[in-house]
């Protein structure tokens, strides 16, 4: 049983996100929502990561949950809540049938097919005009409630918690052996018994879902739809450094590494409007190099170190 | 009734016959020693069993049923178990954690169950201190975790592979004394694949001999240790270069 | 062989599509031979990185570019052609193949496959945003008559320039089978490719082998990048959709069979055209690549894993 005080901080933080908008303004409320978004995103993108798989399709699914959305609001008339819904359902249906072909190749292979799969979904969406309106997009009627600043920052911070909750609940439950098992030794997670292929697709479905809903939220809180926008390679970039940054395999280092570095390319942006991904590209690079369990890694060691 | 029987098993990779029409039994509580030259497809053997390797041809059956295209998890959970030659633990999980994988998983049980049958199968291996990461573990400690991570899928067969190996002579002691309880406690049929030859002489109760995949000698240790045949495979070249 | 036997009704199908694609629009042929000789040269490198010595390098098609960018700098500084100052943009690509190596992936191939494929994508953003800091993302292109030219066959007119790439590619293949098979640092590859620590213990100087590879492997890509840089125009984007297509042919074509990516390349760039013929779906082209290695490599997957 985990200890009350294993509680408290994460519960100090989320009162402390539900309350922010009281206290700071619009601008800090977009920010905010950035870094919601990318922290979601980070946190799935880490759950399929604690199997040992790297994907790198994550802006795939995310642009598949834009666009059902997009598309069942503006050509079926679906109300938001139940196209969002709908949306991420959608991604989910895809990654469940397509992680049929995918989830049987390992290490790269994998991660380049889910490159691939990405790409392969945004061109459909980039060339079929009367479907999808091409390359110029879909604009939406309105924009969820309103547009109001408050009410887009709680959408985006409820939809982050469900994700933080899945993602502990995969720490915390059978999920977590089967993972890691899978991660570290394959073969004899096999013949002790995980299935791994239903471990892989039920993660792989889950963590589409997740990053379908994260598009859905984006589409309705800014209204259209573009193919190269939706499909944008920074969200599979991003969320990769963050949690990279943070710690792997864990919910606090995506947490850590998405606050970290979304604050910083906000930072970022206004400084060095041309190639501030660079620092993206620095940052893997050095991780991986020096530091490759991340910050959470390399403060649990010292912390271990003391001790021993 | 033989617990596990093979009939004909045979594996073939590309060109190569790592096994080859191999037929054998085994039944509750006796201990079978699997013994040949490098090479011999021993390990190609506990993997077809185990569910890891397909068969290119021939049966398995496990208490009369056919399992031979039956996927590795799920002859983990019918009762199969198997340590492996290269040990490799699973890092990120710790001494507890690793064995309650199979009680997980195979056993189906939940985390609770699991963690207490762990526990009480680690005590009972003389394992302690179960927090510990397996990088601080002895080798007897990490091999007698194996033992213990097989031991998890509550199984009725059991393959041990080389687990005595870098072990010094009262571990080995130790170890002996240990699979030969465990078989007669617990009613397993397992099978011991060894190459020093006083292991297999204290701890089995019959013999296979392989080589080049085909089994060239069956019996008790003390007749199977005498056959030329098993002499000249164990000895191969020199044999060859005195003709 | 055996396997020659089994080829016989698709060399036979092969032979009838393309007398149909020749009777339907002859430039869709001629295009995708010449759009497989640019496939096949950029990807051959990959098969020798990775193919033989199986690093994983995603900064594949930046190299590229950034071999694109360097001959376009060195061209316009010295006034040369490019591929005169091809020679000079050689070495600079050496020198860079040679510290990426020893700076970064040597310490990635100590760790598990999967630290080279996340490091090496960071390599791939970190070289284009360099790219794009210095040169921003403006289009470059370089006008040179002798791209232009044409020839004309009956109806038939089209742009041979571009068998440069066939012919670069045919090169590279025999180059790289020569030196595979006869230099004693590619056999050394070899060996180092299939059991690193085998090769260790008959003596190989692993390390060695890795880098001088891996550098001879950026010097080709290179190669092929200023002869891009011919034909196209840059921009600091314009080499990432060939990693994946290279990575796609090469596990096409068999990981380790150099000849394969020639194959393989002749049926993706012409599978291509095709499509780029059908008025209407140019659009679509890429697709159709992307789709073929999907199936492709999941067909291979199933087929080992049976096993």
């Amino acid at each position: 049983m985990k200890r009350v005080s294993s509680f408290i901080l994460p519960v100090v933080l989320v009162l402390a996100a539900v309350v922010f908008p009281l206290v700071l303004g619009p601008y800090p409320q977009t920010v905010a929502r950035t870094v919601f978004k990318y922290m979601a995103l980070a946190l799935t993108w880490d759950m399929l990561f604690r199997s040992g798989q790297v994907s790198f399709g994550v802006a795939g699914f995310f642009g598949l949950g834009t666009y059902a959305t997009v598309l069942l609001a503006v050509k079926a008339g679906f109300s938001f809540p139940l196209a969002m819904l709908l949306g991420a359902v959608i991604a989910a249906v895809f990654a469940y049938a397509l992680g049929f072909l995918v989830l049987q190749l390992r290490g790269t292979y994998f991660s380049i097919t889910t490159l691939a799969l990405a790409e392969i979904f945004r061109v459909i969406l980039r060339n079929w005009t009367s479907f999808s309106g091409g390359p110029e997009g879909i604009v939406l009627q309105q924009i969820v409630f309103g547009g109001q600043s408050k009410a887009l920052y709680w959408l985006n911070l409820g939809v982050l918690l469900v994700v933080l909750l899945v993602s502990v609940w995969l720490e915390n439950s059978k999920f977590h052996f089967a993972l890691t098992s899978i991660r570290d030794n394959e073969v004899s997670a096999q013949t002790s018994g995980v299935n791994i292929f239903r471990t892989l697709l039920i993660v792989f479905t889950i963590t589409a879902f997740l990053q379908g809903l994260v598009g859905a939220v984006d589409v309705v809180s800014y209204g259209y739809a573009m193919p190269d926008s939706a499909f944008d390679a920074n969200y599979t970039l991003l969320p990769l450094a963050m949690v990279l940054l943070g710690g792997e395999h864990s919910t606090w280092g995506p947490v850590i590494g998405s606050v970290l570095l979304g604050v910083a390319s906000e930072y970022l942006k206004l400084k060095i409007p041309y190639g501030h991904l660079l620092v993206y590209g620095v940052i893997i690079i050095l991780v991986i190099l020096f530091m490759p369990r991340g910050l959470l890694g390399f403060f649990r060691r010292k912390k271990g170190a003391n001790r021993g | 009734m033989a617990k596990l029987t093979t009939k004909k098993l045979t594996k073939q990779f590309g060109g190569l016959v790592a096994v080859h029409d191999v037929s054998f039994s085994i039944v509750s509580g006796e201990i079978l020693g699997i013994i040949g030259p490098n090479g011999a497809g021993k390990t190609t053997f506990i993997n077809l069993i185990s569910g890891i390797y397909a068969p290119t041809s021939g049966t398995i059956k496990f208490e009369g049923k056919d399992i031979s295209v039956m996927p590795a998890h799920e002859r983990a959970k019918i009762g199969i178990a198997r340590t492996y030659q290269l040990i490799h633990p699973m890092e990120d999980l710790n001494l507890l954690e690793n064995v309650m994988v199979g009680f997980l998983f195979a056993g189906n049980k939940s985390m609770k169950e699991a963690r207490l049958a762990a526990t009480e199968l680690c005590t009972e291996m003389g394992l302690e201190r179960l927090e510990r990461e397996v990088s601080q573990l002895t080798m007897l400690e990490v091999k007698k975790m194996e033992i213990a991570h097989a031991l998890a899928n509550t199984p009725k067969v059991l393959f041990l592979d080389e687990i005595m190996a870098g072990l010094n002579t009262d571990e080995t002691k130790e170890m002996i004394a240990l699979v030969k309880r465990l078989a007669r406690e617990r009613n397993l049929a397992v099978g011991v694949v060894e190459h020093v030859m006083g292991v297999i002489r204290e701890l089995t109760d019959r013999v296979i001999v392989l080589e080049a995949g085909e089994i060239i000698a069956e019996g008790p240790y003390e007749i199977v240790s005498k056959n030329k045949r098993v002499i000249e495979a164990y000895l191969g070249g020199a044999t060859d270069a005195e003709n | 062989m055996a396997s020659s036997k089994k080829a016989i009704p698709w060399i036979i199908a092969g032979a009838v599509g393309l007398v149909a694609i020749l009777l339907w629009k002859p430039t869709v042929l001629i295009y995708g031979v010449q759009r497989a000789g640019l496939y096949a040269a950029i990807a051959l490198p990959m098969g020798l990185a990775e193919g033989i010595l199986h690093i994983v390098n995603l900064a594949h098609g930046e190299l590229l570019m950034v071999a694109a960018y360097i001959t376009y700098s060195l061209a316009q500084a010295l006034g040369l052609d490019p591929l005169l100052a091809l020679f000079p943009a050689m070495i600079a690509m050496a020198i860079v193949g040679y510290l990426l190596y020893q700076l970064t992936i040597r310490k990635a191939l100590k760790g598990p496959e999967l630290n080279q494929l996340i490091l090496t994508f960071g390599i791939g953003i970190a070289l284009s945003q360099i790219i794009t800091l210095i040169y921003t993302s403006r289009t470059r292109k370089l006008h040179l008559d002798y791209v232009s030219s044409s020839l004309t066959i009956g109806q038939t007119s089209f742009g041979i320039w571009d068998f440069t790439f066939v012919a670069l590619a045919i090169l590279m293949t025999i180059g790289i089978r020569l030196f595979l098979s006869r230099t004693k640092l590619g056999k050394a590859a070899v060996a180092v490719g299939q059991n690193p620590r085998g090769a260790a213990i008959v003596g190989i100087d692993v390390q060695k082998t890795y880098s001088l590879v891996f550098t001879a492997s950026v010097v080709l890509v290179g190669i092929a990048g200023s002869f891009f840089l011919t034909r196209q125009s840059i921009f600091p984007g314009v080499g990432s959709p060939f990693t994946m297509k290279s990575f796609s042919l090469i596990a096409m074509a068999g990981v380790g069979s150099i000849s394969g990516v020639l194959y393989s390349s002749l049926a993706l760039g012409i599978a291509e055209a095709i499509i780029n013929g059908i008025p209407g779906m140019s659009g679509w082209s890429d697709i159709v690549f992307f789709l073929i290695i999907i199936i492709t490599i999941a067909v291979r997957a199933s087929r080992t894993r049976q096993s």
